[in-house]
């Protein structure tokens, strides 16, 4: 019992880190039907901007605000640059940037951010050895509830952000039909940049939730992250939000359970195994993924 | 006087050039119709004007020339575009998708929602289901409110009638004949049912492989021979 808790605490916290980055997915994906590679890298590349700025000096929280102020431009100068321009000529090509921009990235992270051995990055949130609440006997730590409360706070706001402002409402409209919002006046290259903006922010937070975890970043931070990010967003179905944040959550969950309970055959190596053959199962029988649309109207 | 005032207007997809320098003129409070057969250049002329697509020569509305502005500001400057296919949000509900009609204007909406849903009944039965659930009528409906919302001086209205009954199209030009005359809105209709159209349209464009071939007001259109073998079966 306090075993099975204890698993479901820990896979509730990365799950909301997964659930984080595979949101970004789906509000691109939504925005343009691309899947952006990078996700992942933008992700890693301003987590090191958070450390750097942290670095000197100034205080994590703010650190972590500067850095998600940095992913927001990073994104949407992104889109706005090289995304809009391939994006016009050869959607395949998008895929291909989006790959070149994960390597370039990472190259970069690693030119600047030379240390073999990583840099040491610290938890927002209390993170001594008596930092726990004990709940049914499970431990659980404060760095993984303070964790998950900032995630599930962030994406609650982004969805008051899509459901009950006007600028959510373009943003669904260019989703949904992009000729018909340029019809009614929605700046949709605005809307656009700001959804890779509003993605690659929630990536500089994951990256920074998952650094503090850690205790530790190397260019390699964001790698299983982003595959089970990607796998949530799969799940979940590419286009629902809700979908994501849900998928993400299980991911999670199962993750933690499928390596704790059998450690002898699945364990730390096999557990990504395990996330990705059970979404293989789910799509074979919901293609569109669990709360994903299949396109439906009338004519 | 004249609202909008178009000169030479040409357009072309890639190679293929599809209005080879087109007239067209509406008056302040008048309904225009384009007639013309399939691949005559009706929706491009709409879609030339409401600046979805790029154009050269002059579009002269209220004084200024659009023929170089983007489709954001020429819906803001008044004139509101009705695709055909009428391009509903699918996923959207009936009234998000009277809210994001009303994205230009920053002024309250609340009114202008009640009274397209006093003359669409069925769009307030309906407002929170998704937009791609409704009929066909129902989404030509949503799609004239959805204009109607940015409060427009033109409306471009791209064939209403396709694929509806006879019925609901009674009803549609019942409702756009209303709005032009009660409400003095000015309208630039394409339609394929000529017959109807030219009952209540003022003047008439016919369009024939991108240019303008005649026109001249509806009863005169409606009483030539030729035109009348031609387009509105015999």
């Amino acid at each position: 019992m306090e075993r099975l808790l204890q698993y479901v605490f820990d896979g509730l916290s990365f799950g909301a880190i997964y659930a984080l980055l595979a949101l970004g997915l789906v509000v691109v994906f939504r925005g343009t039907g691309h899947l952006n590679f990078a996700q992942g890298e933008m992700a890693m590349f301003c987590t090191f901007v958070i450390w750097q700025i942290n670095d000197w000096g100034v205080p994590l929280v703010f650190a972590v605000l500067i850095g998600m102020l940095f992913g927001f431009l990073l994104g949407a100068g992104t889109e706005a640059t090289v995304i809009r321009s391939v994006a016009k000529k050869s959607p395949g090509g998008v895929f291909v940037v989006s790959i070149a921009l994960f390597l370039g990235l990472n190259s970069l992270a690693s030119m600047i951010w030379d240390r073999s051995e990583g840099y040491t990055m610290k938890s927002l949130f209390p993170n001594k050895p008596e930092d726990f609440v004990r709940i049914l006997g499970a431990e659980w730590r404060y760095k993984y509830i303070g964790v998950l409360i900032v995630a599930l706070a962030l994406m609650g706001m982004l969805f008051l952000l899509f459901s009950k402002t006007k600028f959510g409402l373009a943003m669904r409209s260019v989703a949904s039909n992009p000729e018909s919002a340029r019809l009614v006046g929605v700046p949709s290259g605005l809307v656009l940049a700001a959804s890779w903006g509003i993605a690659a922010s929630m990536g500089a937070l994951s990256g920074a939730l998952v650094g503090g975890i850690n205790g530790q970043i190397t260019p390699s931070l964001m790698f299983t992250v982003f595959i089970y990010a990607s796998a949530a967003a799969t799940l979940g179905g590419l286009d629902s939000p809700g979908g994501a944040v849900i998928a993400g959550l299980l991911i999670g969950v199962g993750e933690q359970l499928a390596a704790g309970f059998a450690p002898g055959w699945i364990g730390q190596d096999l557990k990504l195994s395990v996330a990705l053959i059970s979404i293989f199962v789910v799509l074979l029988v919901k293609p569109s993924g669990l709360f994903g649309s299949l396109k439906v109207e009338r004519v | 006087m004249s609202l909008l005032k178009a000169t030479g207007l040409r357009a072309s997809y890639g190679q293929v050039d599809v209005l080879l320098g087109i007239d067209i003129e509406v008056n302040e409070g008048e309904m225009v119709v384009v007639l013309g057969a399939n691949g005559a250049g009706k929706t491009t002329t709409m879609r030339a004007i409401s600046g979805t697509i790029p154009r050269s020569g002059s579009v002269i509305y209220d004084g200024h020339d659009i023929v170089s502005q983007s489709a954001e500001s020429i819906v803001r400057s008044g004139i509101a575009h009705v695709p055909q296919g009428r391009g509903t949000f699918s996923e959207l509900t009936v009234e998000e998708n009277l809210r994001i009609g009303a994205y230009v204007r920053k002024d309250s909406i609340e009114s202008d929602i009640a009274r397209w849903y006093k003359t669409f009944p069925r769009l307030e039965e309906r407002k929170n289901q998704r937009a791609g659930s409704l009929s066909g009528g129902e989404q030509q409906m949503l799609a004239i409110a959805r204009a109607l919302m940015s409060r427009p001086r033109l409306l471009l209205c791209d064939e209403p009638s396709l694929g509806l009954a006879p019925l609901i199209t009674q009803e549609l030009f019942t409702v756009l004949k209303s709005l032009n005359q009660q409400d003095g809105l000015s309208v630039l209709l394409v339609e394929q049912n000529a017959n109807l159209a030219l009952k209540v349209a003022s003047k008439v464009y016919l369009l024939e492989t991108g240019q303008v071939v005649a026109s001249g007001t509806a009863e005169a259109i409606a009483g030539d021979e030729r035109i009348r073998k031609a387009y509105l079966g015999g």
